[in-house]
């Protein structure tokens, strides 16, 4: 195969402002400026681009559009590095690197295709009999083997590699509106758009390739193109290239990725590199047009085969003549215009036609012109030559009445095929419309849903350009009074097509490709019907048909052709694999756009957390919030951080952020009896100015989530919630009083970013406050009793203070309006000096809490009762609440259920992690009775402790012992089992 | 992507909205038996076809709505305030 660059009146000679350069492998190549990668390769004789997914075999160009299976590059270098890019469908742009994939040393001789040889060992399926293990004793079953084999399956097999470095670019969101969206600005698409604009409708067309005008670009002839590109342009249509549509969702969404014109590569940093649109339209028209099939012969695959279409688009887009001596093999009329474009260019072209016979019109048009026409032949084998790896000579068969025989040798160095042509259904599929086998055509159609959904053209099913265009233009004849009746004339060929999809005979040998791109051959999908995998979807999982980048556009049909030979029926029974977006491969970048890293998870910072951060805080994530976790002095590490902390609180006293718990306002004349609904404990009787602990449960009757609300005034009340569920209260709030208890006049708020939280604790927590508050008195023992609540002044800023304890210590929980809590901090923190003080982080609230047996989130996990975690007394008998009912079903009273319980290690300097299980002595095996949720060293006790659930709580366990085991650690000790209430159970330092 | 025709804040994006469940479920009063408690919490029709539920504008008004939508053409039919005297006041305003 030899293809050149020709020069005449429609492709004039280069001219220097038209050269660009390129590097392929990089050596120095010139094209021109609006070639594509394939066709400056093609241009330069590059023949050979890369090598095939499991075999190695050498590929080529096959295509000049999106159903590329042979070309596949890697472009760009470092960390813009894009594999596995269509050399078919992308712009050549000035300086650009280009490089081939999968093949080691180099793509002309890769030492990878001695598999091609061992092909018969790589069938279907033969992955997941080989790791089944070999007969007769399973040899090599299991996942170690597989994972050995794994590293050099994966280098042997597959595409080019991306970069593993962080991607330099950005990518944009974009939302857009039109009334009318066309997809292809092929002769159809481009007619629709004009006659949508016409009727005074806002249009945008959008269009893959890099310019407008889809098949009339393949046309020698472009007035037409230039008339319709003017006319579009007088009515205002919009028009992006570079534009795919690759998926239709509901509510004619089109989901639609832009690149960025090449023409900015320069300054890349300062615009995005790809645009992800959602696009909503009231109609989408579908004018998607069709693409070119070939079939299935022994070596269908060799670089120099291509579909007949493609050489007229190098031919005529590109000026590119792709060989002097071309084979055509074609069932339908589509081919012969090109032939004769090509013999005019100076080929020597041979016809072989299946069908044996042609119409009239065709054969005046090619009579005269010289080119050989042989009917009622095609090809059974391709070859290539001695001391080259692409195609120069051909098997030839006749038609008997016998079917096929073999009618010589042939030579030429290019073979082009045509055996129909695929409408592009892709998109009518996604949202899952009919799909109908047109026999006529041989080939699938859809028309859309034709309500708001359109196909025109060749999409439609229609061949001749004239009837496209009209196809068009009389969608436009209906109106909303009109019901749309789609045309029901097809095809349009003189005559009709002789449906093909394979030659095959006994005598030839070698692989015929079903899938080029995934090496699905022929033998595959015979296989797949002998192992059973009948059902297209089944087949196309087995034999991995149609999985590759380029989903199948090509080699489909074949496969459904050949099932339905295999089955010996039609193959409309057959039917087709339902197509899934996207249509070409996007990048995952533009799908994510500007929604990366904090921009996806957001940060929350509390109103302290400069404060937090300018006294050494290392801070931890807890869901989106950052929260101190402790402040180490000096090199301090965690565990000595957060025992030092520990210690100075019960001590004297500790200060620590507790912004992140959620904060509700509840106002309202109902408020009391909402309250009470929804906490398991009475609210009733609360007074103003004192704070409840209560529980909540969900309908189910497990427990929701817990914390204190605040009495402030009669019909007003501060909730706090868990940091965790702050969100999800809020939300059940809100639906019990709109959806469920709308008869209650309560409005709530949620006040969570308004006040910036901070707990008091330690014996010297009153004395330190008294140097703070504004008039020390109200602080008093009397004036703020254990859980009382009152608004304080701290340098005249109105404040919440109650006295409440999550430490077990005499504490405080201080509520200051957020735009004062760094200062009042500050404040805090000077006075806090004069004492032995300490700010404490999230770890050693958590030893404080555990050592008082008191539940978080690591306990209340969604599958814990209140009785479960030896709350049931706060369960009142005297009223209704939520979950009141289902929390009484038999399994959840039943008294072996695991119960909190505390656990100390019976040998007090061990230590142990959270996780562990909990078993019997000399039961290690099997279930385990129990589980240990929070682990930490106590300062208080001076050894590890433990809280957990095990059956039945002490009770239960009384006399038994009990071996904590942890597996993975190696761990195993023994432990008693204790009240969850470890250190003051009491309770006498609250009252302090 | 579906839209949601918000009452209040009129057709907005599915993503600013979070899914409650079935629409058509009447929860028992709080003392109810504990069968009737299990059918309104356990037991759902699993609907093919329109169906009436529960969706909340959580990125916008906050409101809990009650959307009529087809299960399987995803097609919204009605979209209405699930806080009955809300709805009203809005349908008299219109």
């Amino acid at each position: 195969m030899k293809s050149e660059r020709i020069n005449n009146v429609l492709h004039p000679p280069e001219i220097t402002e038209d050269l660009i350069h390129f590097y392929w492998n990089r050596k120095k190549y010139f094209a021109r400026k609006g070639d594509s990668i394939a066709a400056g390769l093609l241009a330069n004789n590059l023949n050979i681009i890369g090598r095939s997914f499991k075999y190695h075999r050498p590929r080529g160009v096959m295509s000049a559009g999106v159903e590329e299976a042979g070309a596949l590059v890697t472009i760009g270098f470092g960390a813009r590095t894009e594999p596995n890019i269509r050399a078919s469908t992308t712009e050549l742009i000035d300086g650009l690197h280009i490089y081939s994939q999968n093949a080691w040393p180099s793509v002309k001789h890769d030492f990878g295709s001695i598999l091609n040889f061992l092909g018969r060992f790589f069938a279907a399926g033969f992955y997941y009999k080989m790791f089944m293990g070999v007969p007769p004793f399973e040899w090599g079953r299991g996942t170690r083997i597989w994972m050995f084999f794994e590293r050099f399956i994966r280098k042997a097999a597959g595409l080019g590699k991306s970069s593993r470095l962080p991607d330099p670019d950005y990518y944009e969101h974009l939302h857009t509106h039109t009334d009318i969206l066309v997809i292809g600005s092929g002769p159809s698409g481009l007619q629709a758009a004009i006659s949508a604009a016409k009727t005074g409708k806002d249009v945008l067309i959008v269009e893959q390739d890099y310019i407008i005008g889809g098949s009339f670009l393949n046309q020698q002839d472009k007035k037409e193109l230039e008339e319709q590109e003017k006319l579009l342009k007088k009515l205002g249509v919009t028009i992006l290239t570079h534009t795919t549509a690759f998926g239709l969702y509901d509510n004619t969404t089109v989901g639609l990725i832009e690149i960025i014109p090449s023409e900015g590569r320069k300054d890349l940093d300062k615009k995005p590199r790809q645009r992800f649109n959602i696009c909503r339209a009231n109609n989408v028209i579908l004018a998607t047009g069709a693409i070119e099939r070939v079939y299935a012969f022994i070596n269908n695959d060799l670089p120099g085969i291509m579909s007949v279409n493609s050489a007229r688009a190098y031919l005529n887009r590109y000026g590119i003549l792709i060989s002097k001596n071309i084979v055509i093999c074609t069932n339908n009329d589509s081919a012969y215009e090109t032939a004769i474009e090509l013999k005019n260019a100076g080929a020597k072209v041979t016809i072989l036609e299946i069908r044996e016979q042609i119409g009239d019109i065709l054969l005046r048009q090619i009579s005269g012109t010289g080119i050989n026409l042989l009917l009622g032949s095609g090809v059974a084998k391709a070859e290539k030559g001695f001391n080259n790896s692409t195609i120069s000579r051909i098997k030839i068969v006749e038609m008997t009445d016998k079917g096929w025989r073999y009618a010589g040798t042939l030579f030429c160095d290019c073979l082009l095929i045509s055996a129909g042509w695929s409408p592009v259904i892709h998109l009518a599929s996604h949202q899952n419309f009919p799909i109908n086998w047109n026999e006529e055509n041989a080939c699938f159609t859809s028309f859309g849903d034709a309500k708001s959904v359109f196909l025109v053209g060749s999409a439609a099913g229609i061949w001749q350009q004239k009837q496209c265009i009209n196809s068009a233009k009389e969608l436009f004849k209906y109106n909303s009074k009109q019901k749309y009746k789609p045309s029901l004339i097809t095809g349009g060929w003189e005559k009709p097509i002789a449906p093909l999809y394979e030659i095959r005979l006994a005598s030839i040998k070698g692989k015929a490709f079903v899938d080029p791109q995934n090496d699905v051959t022929t033998s595959d999908i015979r296989l797949a019907h002998q192992e059973g995998f009948i059902s297209v979807e089944h087949m196309k999982r087995y034999t991995t048909l149609g999985m590759a980048t380029d989903q199948g556009k090509m080699g489909n049909i074949i496969g459904i052709a050949l099932m339905a030979d295999a089955l010996n029926c039609s193959i409309s029974q057959v039917g087709v694999t339902r197509f899934r977006p996207p249509y070409t491969s996007i990048s995952l970048g533009a799908l994510a756009g500007r929604n990366r890293q904090s921009h996806f998870k957001l940060i929350r910072r509390t109103p302290f957390n400069k404060f937090s951060l300018n006294n050494n805080a290392v801070m931890i994530n807890s869901g989106l919030w950052q929260r101190p976790w402790y402040y180490p002095v000096q090199s301090e590490t965690l565990d000595s951080a957060y025992i030092r902390e520990a210690t100075i609180t019960r001590k004297s006293v500790g200060i620590c952020d507790i912004s992140s718990l959620g904060k509700i306002m509840i106002q309202g004349p109902d408020t009391t009896e909402f309250v009470n609904r929804i906490y398991t404990n009475s609210f009733n009787s609360l007074p103003v100015g004192k704070a409840r602990y209560g529980i909540m449960l969900r309908d189910d009757g497990f427990v929701f989530d817990d914390g204190t609300t605040w009495r402030l005034a009669n019909h007003c009340y501060l909730m706090t919630t868990t940091t965790n569920n702050a969100s999800s209260v809020m939300t059940k709030l809100e639906e019990l009083l709109q959806v469920r208890w709308s008869n209650l006049n309560v409005q709530i708020t949620s006040v969570t970013d308004q006040w910036g939280g901070c707990a008091i604790a330690g014996p010297n927590s009153r004395n330190l406050l008294s140097k703070i508050v504004d008039n020390p008195v109200e602080i008093s023992n009397e004036s703020l009793p254990f859980m009382g609540v009152k608004q304080i002044s701290i340098q005249t800023v109105i404040c919440n203070i109650a006295r409440i304890s999550f430490s077990g210590e005499l504490a405080y929980e201080i509520y200051i309006p957020s735009d004062y809590a760094h200062s009042i901090m500050e404040l805090i923190w000077s006075r806090a000096q004069e004492f032995d003080s300490c700010l404490y982080g999230l770890e050693a609230l958590g030893t404080m809490r555990i050592e008082k047996g008191h539940v978080t989130s690591a306990e209340i996990d969604g599958r814990v009762t209140i009785e479960d975690i030896g709350l049931g007394r706060m369960a009142s008998m005297n009223k209704d609440f939520v979950g009141g009912v289902l929390k009484n079903r038999k399994a959840l009273t039943h008294s072996h259920r695991p119960q909190l319980v505390g656990i100390f290690p019976k040998h007090k300097n061990k230590s142990f992690k959270v996780g562990a299980l909990l078993n019997e002595a000399g039961r290690l095996n099997g279930h385990p009775i129990g589980w240990v949720t929070s682990v930490t060293f106590s300062p208080a006790l001076g050894h590890w402790i433990a809280l957990g659930f095990i059956e039945g709580g002490l009770n239960l366990i009384k006399g038994k012992n009990i071996v904590l085991s942890d597996e993975l650690r190696s761990t195993f000790l023994d432990v008693d089992i204790v009240s969850p209430h470890m250190f003051d159970p009491e309770g006498s330092r609250l009252y302090g | 992507m579906l839209q949601i025709k918000c009452p209040f804040c009129g057709k907005r994006d599915q993503t600013e909205f979070s899914y409650g469940g079935d629409g058509q479920i009447t929860y028992p009063a709080l003392n109810a038996d504990e069968d009737s408690w299990h059918d309104a919490v356990f037991l759902r029709q699993n609907i093919y076809g329109r169906q009436i539920e529960t969706w909340q504008h959580s990125h916008g008004c906050r409101s809990w709505l009650l959307v009529e939508r087809d299960t399987v053409t995803h097609e919204i039919f009605s979209v209405e305030l699930a806080h009955g005297d809300w709805q009203k006041q809005v349908e008299k305003n219109k």
